[in-house]
């Protein structure tokens, strides 16, 4: 147990870093804006409850947000995927339940789940995070273009960090 | 009041969500109302050392295109000197003490972080108050102005650039020195707009539209960008003008921040003026 909490410290450090320093420089087109820090709540345990993953979620997007001058921005998106991720887990969850022994990756759980999961919670991610930042009705298909092809290249990336930080599971 | 206690702990997650939305929301927005940055921002401590970190590798990249710029930039000041002109009056680079005083002073600096994708665009540079940056100072460039500064910590500050809302730099246009204010739609970061030109003026494609400087933020006359597109919009007794910006936002590198020793004079004087004003 005190070794899992060392290993998500030092996931989360290592996360926000890549996010701040790598990622955040991805800047080809307007539409391109993508954000990997996400991955750090899709793969907290199942059982976390909504208040922890919120705090978790509030000092992630605050540690990128300072790293990409976003004041609040990246925070702000964060914390609502927290807080949905709990209610979440309870519509898609498999006909036996879930297994406290494992992780929400792709190992675990299979491509199919985890696709489902990850696509709804970086949809919702996206879709505030740009609508917060431009906040205007006139500039919906922006709003829409922005979300679509960012939220791509980030499922993208996610897909590819999971492989590289998350081992299977020995249950 | 056992009531009560059933509904805070039945909405308890919902309320702790609300709470923190609030809080970081506040944050975003006063940060776009108030040219200000209070929280904690790529200039700040621990963040600016791993981008200063960062910027030790990746700034080797380009290394070739900063220096080609920089030295067309020295061949430009360089035919500037006097020692490159043939003198035809000797007094004239002598009387230069007592008829000029210094205003601007210029501080070169380098971007070590910057985006100009999202809708507020915001660049660190690696100089700070110790090389005596301060809030509110303009940045400019070769080919252009940048934007100002809003925060400086020790070592680092925090420049909002031309491409943010609410920006609302004052600019005129070269050839007759009518003004307006300077927006950004958010659209593209090449384009930046002229709202309200009346149809009396006298514009045309191409024009150049240069800083008019009367805040002191910026020098008088520094190149913004030019003219490219003008269109009027239906049941509108205005125009809306699209301006090409001359400074490239995805490749600036070297900047200068704009200390104007006489802006305190200026805002003292006009301080008094509004006061005069609102009584």
């Amino acid at each position: 147990m005190n070794n899992n909490w060392i290993r998500y410290v030092l996931v989360f450090i290592l996360i926000v870093l890549i996010q701040g320093l790598v990622v955040n420089n991805i800047q080809w087109s307007e539409y391109l804006n993508p954000m990997v820090y996400p991955i750090m709540i899709l793969m907290l345990p199942f059982q976390l409850n909504a208040i922890i993953t919120m705090f978790v979620a509030l000092l992630l997007g605050l540690s990128v947000d300072a790293f990409s001058d976003a004041f609040g921005l990246h925070a702000s998106a964060a914390v609502l995927i927290g807080y949905l991720r709990p209610s979440l887990m309870k519509y898609i969850r498999p006909k036996e339940g879930y297994d406290n022994n494992l992780l929400p990756t792709i190992q675990d759980m299979g491509a199919i789940w985890f696709l489902i999961y990850a696509s709804i919670i970086l949809i919702i991610h996206h879709l505030w995070f740009f609508s917060m930042e431009i906040l205007r009705f006139d500039l919906i298909l922006l709003i829409l273009g922005k979300t679509i092809l960012s939220f791509l290249f980030s499922l993208t990336l996610i897909i590819l960090f999971q492989y590289i930080f998350y081992k299977p599971s020995k249950s | 009041m056992r009531r009560l206690f059933q509904f805070l702990k039945k909405f308890r997650d919902f309320i702790i969500f609300l709470f923190l939305q609030l809080f970081v929301l506040g944050f975003f927005f006063n940060s776009k109302n108030y040219h200000k940055a209070t929280m904690m921002n790529s200039s700040s401590g621990v963040v600016g050392w791993f981008i200063e970190k960062k910027n030790n590798i990746t700034k080797h990249f380009n290394l070739s295109e900063a220096n080609d710029s920089l030295a067309l930039e020295n061949a430009q000041l360089r035919a500037q000197l006097p020692e490159s002109f043939y003198r035809l009056q000797d007094r004239v680079y002598f009387v230069n003490d007592t008829l000029c005083e210094q205003q601007y002073e210029y501080i070169p600096a380098q971007v070590i972080n910057s985006s100009d994708n999202k809708r507020d665009n915001y660049f660190t540079l690696n100089k700070g108050t110790k090389s005596g940056v301060q809030e509110g100072m303009g940045v400019i460039s070769k080919d252009g102005i940048v934007g100002f500064v809003v925060d400086a910590s020790t070592h680092y500050s925090l420049v909002k650039t031309v491409l943010s809302e609410n920006i609302n730099i004052s600019v005129k246009l070269k050839k007759n020195n009518e003004h307006w204010f300077l927006k950004w739609d958010g659209t593209d970061n090449k384009i930046v707009q002229l709202n309200g030109v009346t149809h009396d003026i006298d514009i045309e494609v191409g024009d150049t539209i240069v800083t008019r400087g009367n805040k002191g933020v910026f020098p008088e006359n520094q190149l913004v960008g030019f003219v490219n597109e003008i269109f009027t919009v239906d049941g509108k007794s205005t125009m809306n003008v699209n301006v090409e910006l001359g400074v490239n936002f995805s490749s600036i590198y070297h900047v200068y921040v704009v200390r104007n020793y006489l802006r305190h004079e200026q805002e003292l004087l006009e301080r008094d003026l509004f006061e005069l004003d609102e009584q």
